[in-house]
């Protein structure tokens, strides 16, 4: 265990250099509303009040050592409530960036040498070539099992593709039947869409551990894949904060980007109005209920109330929409269920739990029977904590959904249908 | 990384996302106006839930018993009040519509009566108020028969204590009785309304409060507890427990940050763009211009500026802790036009030595002047000129009201948005009118 | 020897308490005086109409002199300052910042009385090193760049509320002598040329309590003159001096900055915890009871001050507080800065008492001195051979005394790390616990005491919100435990409300004005706390 101790930061200093004038630590009334809507208030006996008062009492040592730190998911729900608009979140990224890399949570550190360690910039260290292996694999098993899609595509290094479409590292790595249903979304529009072997995975542990110019270092890398291709689109796949660490680092980094950033959900809702996905809830004969989750990295921190409309529309589409049931608070209000932030890699699992209380609690109240999301962090901590509390309710993703109105859903690619569902298809 | 624009037409602009702002855009959707409304949201959080109308007379230095008569008492004491220039019937209607909407929304609430509600707070004190939400509505009466009574209160929760309550009332309340229970998953350390609350919109959870809260209650029969009855479903949530525990239950406001608040706030943000109001809930305007096409908000987000272009604007930015004035050294200005504020000749003067001065202070009268149509004045009121057409203006940015001392914070919100809207209409109308004749 | 309480009522039908020596006055040097006596085996009761340091000794910047302020117009206090700075150094570091000093000299400023300030230094036996502007701007980045002189001295900072706290403790300890506050001195009854009696009336009960003590020492600060008289005694002279001080909501400097001329308005920002304490002004008053901040005084020590460190015209001002300094009445200035700042001991044999005695004017820095004197008298006209210690025995921790060290609450609690102590005033992070051990055993704690005294003796109220929230959730916490079981548990939310309000009136804008509309909306539109006389 290293001895290496971890600097002291001057919070109140940096809060002035960092935050808007009038919605900084001075302008904090200690009304308390940030603490009672963060989910991580009370663990490590910490709240978001607790901190911007420590800050200003000059309690460095203990801000910059808190463990709390890599609770807070930095989903900003802070900022959301509070009437001053004072953004808490960007001092614990800094205060995570300050610890020395031997005391950072390893599985974070670990997932973010694995990224680096490849041009894939896979968190699960997945190499150019074994991606582009099991791509293929995949693709032709599909191809001889499911006739219908004798001619299915999944275009790797395209060049001048219009979509350049990235990939979370765990289908590839665990689940790679999981991919195919967004192939065949692609091939049912028409799409022209391209993997690239380069900077193609989505994940990105670096933004997480805090670590600024790993996080410059592995979008860079991502950014030039896309330029090589010449892509006009970089197509977020049903991922949070790959599109935020993308979005937020062209600005905070200054890069030049020569393609449009764009979500999946927004491509789902325009395919659907466009009449290109005939997706229907026809389906849905016995009326099971679905709820939504937004993702905080896709809505209340990046593209705010219109994303999560079309998000609602796309749902409401699939399941019908007296099947829909919100959770609440919703939209750029909902929670942050805990998935982020690093904290599934964190192994801090008892604060993980803890901190996804609320969300549990939430799908619980819609009584839905699935949650979906297009996030694959919320994805997995919303299973967790649906084992963990004795829920019964399912998590799925848009493109499941989808191809199963569709009545194109292949027998591998229904893992995360409960009976219920599976009963559905014939 | 090129930003976005991104530009919205609309008939009426509401700036200011408090009550004031929240009762303009109703009163909009309810007369077909097309509507959009933008504010740095946050401050609403922290309404306790209750509408106060007129709870307290300044002049008489007492409470008001009925609020309709304290209205005529106004009149002639202040004629420059806010609510001294609108109608009585006008007052009664935006409160009646304003109730009635909250209803509609899940959040049922009392309709305005001829005298006022003796509602009960955290600290075991009275306060007249004229609606109170349907949660709360039970402990008025439990008061006013001198009901048997338990107030619950919760481990960990800190601010709100059942003893206080009921050692200040038990001398009007002799059948008052405290208790104090643990709330079921969150017995350790300090926690929130908020989150049990929520935890209450699951049934399990209420299932599980019930048998506490029917222990606690022994052999009485009304039981009181903080503002937790649920969040988004509040008469759902008292209904159900009323159901399992066989009891009456009422809510008592708390301290912030509490939940009343926060059911308008969320309540708010959902309904309205379902009603096809555009809400940009969580930016201030930067900017507001006006030409002789109409005005023009500046605000931006994460995304890029946005410019919405709009045929008339509310202006209901509210006062210092929502930052539609500023107090500095030198004075009071009001942020997004420089609007002239009324205000008293100095800093000396804002306010009297001693803070619970029945009187009130100077500084709370201060604001800015409109005339009879509610539209701000440009000359601080000296030759009653308006500052543009367009322009309207609502809630406690108007000068000559104490809201805090009167008790009259809610009642100043809704019934001069009712106005401004009205006035707002009519002024569209008579250019769409003019529109079509050209 | 211990007071007692006769419950039999005697003839007069009050209380009676008993004791060695009775000092009236609560600041640090009655507090002093107590303990001084204490260690000489002396018992004593220590009273004050209100509570501890409610006169100057509460109403200053919290500066511990190097004496550097004194040594072009009184060498004497100068002198004084110095040794005194170095004796509660070392005996009373935990009330004790060291924070060094500058005089800093800026454009418009007298060279001459610069360039001779070394001197004077020197004289005085104070430490006193130039350093270069540059250097000073270095080590302090918000002083002026018009700055042409500055030199270090050993200034420091002091917390007279812990000194005060900490000496009645040590007393107590050692000779169970008492503190009582509220109790105000209404009479004395004389016979023979020796007080008898003290008449006393508690301040919150109205009754009237006797006190019989053997000494009466009159530490009454600036109601010196006034006590004296109910005395009988003429040959107190004071004149008074009010002073208006503010502080900022951040900690602008490390040091201690003085302005480097003769003393004048705004000439001193002291560091405090996590603010600065800025002023004063001096002018003469012959109101003693409602002093309060006026703008005109505010503007004028934001104004000097900026001279100084230009970030204090827009910095966020918390609080701003005025209290009286007794001047002893030697000169014919009118602002009083020209009465000397050194202390008066009399012995009152001259008005026909021998047990009677009073110690005024002096400052901060030098109490121990003046309680040291004070002492000496007492003890020989009591027969004691005792000779003072208090210049070699450390003041040690007493219990419950710690509160108001800024930090001290958010660290302790912090490092306990107990999520069921919950924190009740979050701005200066005061837990649970904290009050619990205050209410129990604090100097003055009593079966009932009002949220202002509670506060008093910790940092609770002292942060932004300045008490609006806290108040609401201690007194709930009292509430719990029982310890407030009517409605004067709301009159002490009242009256702690509008106490702090005091110090808020002519400081409110910009930020302040957002927080006191929150504050009273729910102070006043919720809870009702402007009409609880109605009810």
């Amino acid at each position: 265990m290293s001895n290496k101790k971890i600097p002291t930061i001057n919070f109140k200093e940096k809060a002035i250099e960092l935050l808007p004038e009038g919605a900084s630590f001075e302008a904090c009334l200690t009304c308390g509303l940030c603490s009672s809507g963060c989910p991580a208030s009370g663990i490590e006996n910490m709240d978001p009040r607790k901190f911007i008062r420590m800050a200003m009492l000059g309690m460095d040592e203990e801000l910059s050592t808190t463990p709390w730190v890599w609770c807070c998911t930095q989903c900003k729900r802070c900022q959301h409530v509070c009437p001053m608009s004072i953004d808490i979140s960007q001092l614990v990224f800094l205060a995570r960036g300050n610890w020395p890399q031997e005391k950072k949570p390893s599985g974070i550190v670990r997932s973010c040498e694995l990224i680096r360690s490849t041009d894939s910039t896979s968190a699960m260290g997945l190499p150019p070539e074994d991606f582009i292996f099991v791509v293929q694999d995949v693709l032709e098993e599909v191809r001889e099992t499911q006739p219908v899609f004798k001619n299915l595509q999944a275009p790797m290094d395209k060049k001048g593709a219009f979509f350049f479409v990235n990939q979370n590292s765990r289908e590839p790595m665990s689940e790679p039947d999981e991919m195919v249903p967004l192939w065949k979304i692609f091939d049912m529009v028409g799409a022209d869409w391209t993997y690239s072997s380069k900077g193609w995975a989505a994940e990105n542990f670096c933004m997480f551990s805090g670590d600024e110019e790993a996080w410059y270092e592995v979008i860079k890398k991502r950014v030039d894949a896309v330029n090589e291709l010449g892509c006009k689109v970089w197509l977020n796949t049903e991922c949070g904060h790959s599109y935020y660490t993308m979005w937020n680092a062209l600005n905070r980094f200054g890069i030049e980007a020569d393609f449009k950033l764009e979500s999946l959900i927004t491509y789902y809702a325009t395919w659907i109005r466009e009449g290109k996905l005939p997706v229907n809830s026809k389906w849905n004969t016995k009326g099971i209920k679905f709820t939504v989750q937004d993702p905080c990295m896709i809505v209340r921190k990046a593209y705010g109330e219109s994303i999560a409309e079309d998000m609602r529309f796309v749902v409401k589409s699939l399941v019908g929409e007296e099947n829909f049931i919100d959770m609440q608070p919703n939209r750029s209000a909902n929670y942050c269920c805990g998935g982020g932030g690093g904290f599934l890699q964190a192994g801090m699992t008892d604060h993980r739990r803890t901190y996804g209380k609320r969300k549990f609690d939430q799908i619980a109240a819609t009584g839905a029977a699935y949650v979906l999301t297009p996030c694959h962090n919320c994805h997995s901590q919303m299973e967790d904590i649906g084992h963990f509390y004795g829920g019964n309710y399912g998590v799925v993703h848009f493109w499941t959904l989808i191809c199963l109105s569709l009545g194109i859903l292949g027998e591998n690619e229904r893992t995360y249908l409960g009976p219920d569902l599976l009963a559905l298809i014939d | 990384m090129k930003e976005e624009a991104r530009n919205f037409e609309t008939d009426l602009a509401v700036i200011g996302s408090g009550i004031a702002g929240f009762a303009a855009s109703i009163f909009a959707l309810n007369r077909k106006i097309n509507c959009a409304q933008v504010g740095n949201t946050g401050a609403v959080a922290y309404t306790t839930g209750y509408l106060d109308l007129l709870g307290s007379s300044e002049e008489l230095q007492t409470p008001i018993d009925n609020p309709w008569e304290g209205l005529e008492q106004l009149k002639k004491a202040q004629p420059n009040h806010p609510l001294s220039r609108i109608p009585a019937a006008d007052i009664r209607k935006s409160f009646e519509q304003f109730t009635a909407f909250l209803g509609e929304c899940g959040i049922a609430y009392t309709a305005p009566q001829d005298a006022n509600i003796t509602a009960l707070t955290p600290a075991g004190t009275l306060k007249k108020t004229l609606c109170v939400p349907a949660t709360m509505a039970e402990g008025a009466k439990a008061f006013a028969d001198k009901i048997p009574c338990v107030i619950i209160d919760f481990k960990g929760l800190k601010g709100f204590s059942a003893r206080q309550v009921v050692a200040n009332l038990k001398a009007k309340w002799p059948e008052l009785t405290a208790a104090r229970i643990s709330f079921p998953d969150m017995d350790k350390g300090e926690i929130y309304p908020e989150v049990m609350a929520r935890a209450l919109e699951v049934p399990a959870t209420r299932t599980r409060l019930a048998e506490l809260l029917k222990e606690a209650a022994g052999e009485v029969k009304v039981i009181g507890v903080p503002a937790l009855l649920g969040m988004h479903n509040p008469d759902l949530v008292r209904t159900d427990l009323e159901r399992l525990t066989n009891l009456q239950i009422f809510e008592i406001p708390t301290m912030p940050p509490s939940v009343p608040g926060i059911r308008l706030r969320e309540m708010f943000e959902q309904v309205f763009p379902q009603k096809g109001l555009t809400l940009i809930p969580q930016q201030k305007v930067t900017s507001l211009t006006f030409n002789v096409d109409g005005a023009f908000l500046k605000l931006s987000d994460n995304y890029g500026p946005i410019t919405i272009h709009s045929k008339a604007v509310i202006l209901a930015t509210g006062r210092f802790l929502s930052g539609g004035l500023d107090a500095n050294i030198t004075g009071i200005t009001e942020n997004l036009l420089n609007l002239p504020v009324t205000q008293p000749l100095s800093r000396t003067d804002w306010y009297h030595d001693e803070y619970t001065d029945h009187r009130g202070h100077a500084i709370h009268k201060a604001g800015i002047e409109i005339d009879s149509s509610f539209r701000p004045l440009c000359n601080g009121g000296k030759d009653g000129k308006a500052y543009n057409e367009r322009l309207f203006a609502a809630g406690i940015i108007l000068a000559h009201q104490d809201w805090i001392r009167g008790r009259s914070g809610a009642g100043i919100a809704i019934a001069t948005a009712y106005k401004a809207v009205e006035a707002a209409e009519k002024f569209l109308n008579f250019h769409k009118v003019k529109s079509n004749v050209e | 020897m211990m007071p007692t309480i006769i419950d039999k009522p005697a003839e007069t039908g009050e209380p009676t308490l008993r004791t060695d020596v009775l000092i009236i006055g609560g600041g640090v040097t009655g507090a002093g005086i107590m303990r001084d006596l204490a260690l000489r085996g002396i018992h004593s009761l220590l009273i004050d109409k209100r509570d501890l340091c409610a006169g100057a000794s509460g109403g200053n910047h919290g500066l511990l002199h190097s004496g550097a302020r004194y040594v072009s117009n009184d060498l004497h206090s100068a002198i004084e300052c110095r040794l005194e700075n170095e004796i509660l150094k070392r005996l009373a570091p935990q009330c004790i910042e060291e924070t060094g000093g500058l005089f800093i000299a800026v454009e418009g400023d007298d060279p001459g009385f610069a360039e001779k300030f070394p001197e004077f230094c020197s004289a005085a036996g104070i430490h006193c090193e130039e350093i270069s502007p540059a250097e000073a701007r270095r080590l302090e980045p918000h002083l002026s760049e018009k700055l042409f002189k500055a030199y270090s001295v050993p200034d420091a900072t002091v917390d007279p509320f812990r000194l005060a706290l900490e000496n009645v403790a040590h007393a107590r300890l050692l000779t169970n002598s008492i503190y009582r506050p509220h109790t105000e001195i209404i009479s004395f009854e004389i016979t023979d040329g020796r007080i008898c009696a003290a008449i006393c009336r508690d301040n919150r009960t109205k009754c009237i309590i006797r006190i019989e003590a053997k000494q009466y020492i009159n530490a009454g600060g600036a109601w010196a003159m006034n006590i004296a008289g109910k005395a009988g005694c003429t040959d107190v002279n004071l004149l008074y001096s009010k002073g208006t001080l503010l502080i900022s909501h951040d900690r602008m400097t490390s040091r201690v900055i003085n302005r480097l001329r003769p003393p004048a308005d705004g000439d001193i920002l002291v560091p405090g915890g996590t603010v600065s304490v800025l002023g004063t002004t001096s002018v003469q008053t012959d109101n003693l009871e409602t002093v309060r901040p006026t703008v005109e005084e505010i503007d004028r020590n934001v104004l000097e001050g900026a001279a100084m460190i230009p970030a204090l015209a827009t910095a966020r001002y918390i609080r701003a507080f005025s209290r009286v300094r007794p001047l002893l009445q030697s000169s014919e200035s009118e602002d009083g800065r020209e009465a000397t700042r050194g202390f008066s001991l009399l012995d009152h044999t001259s008005q026909g008492l021998s047990n009677f005695c009073t110690i005024t004017g002096g400052k901060l820095t030098t109490f121990r001195l003046m309680a040291e004197k004070t002492s000496d008298l007492v003890a020989r006209r009591l027969g004691n051979s005792e000779s003072c210690t208090t210049d070699r025995v450390p003041l040690p921790n007493g219990d419950a005394c710690r509160w108001t060290e800024p930090g001290a609450a958010p660290r302790y609690w912090y490092k306990a790390n107990n999520s069921e102590d919950m924190i009740l005033c979050e701005c200066e992070m005061v837990p649970q616990s904290a009050i619990d051990e205050i209410v129990k055993c604090a100097p003055g704690a009593e079966e009932e005491m009002t949220l202002e005294a509670i506060a008093l003796r910790s940092r609770a109220g002292k942060g932004p919100c300045q008490g609006s929230f806290c108040g609401i959730r201690i007194a709930s916490y009292l509430y719990d435990r029982g310890y407030y079981h009517d409605k004067t548990g709301l009159i002490h939310m009242r009256d702690f409300f509008n106490e702090r309000f005091k110090g808020m009136r002519t400081v409110i804008w910009g930020q302040q004005a957002a927080q006191m509309e929150l504050a009273e909306a729910l102070h006043c539109g919720l809870l009702g706390l402007d009409s609880l006389d109605d009810e």
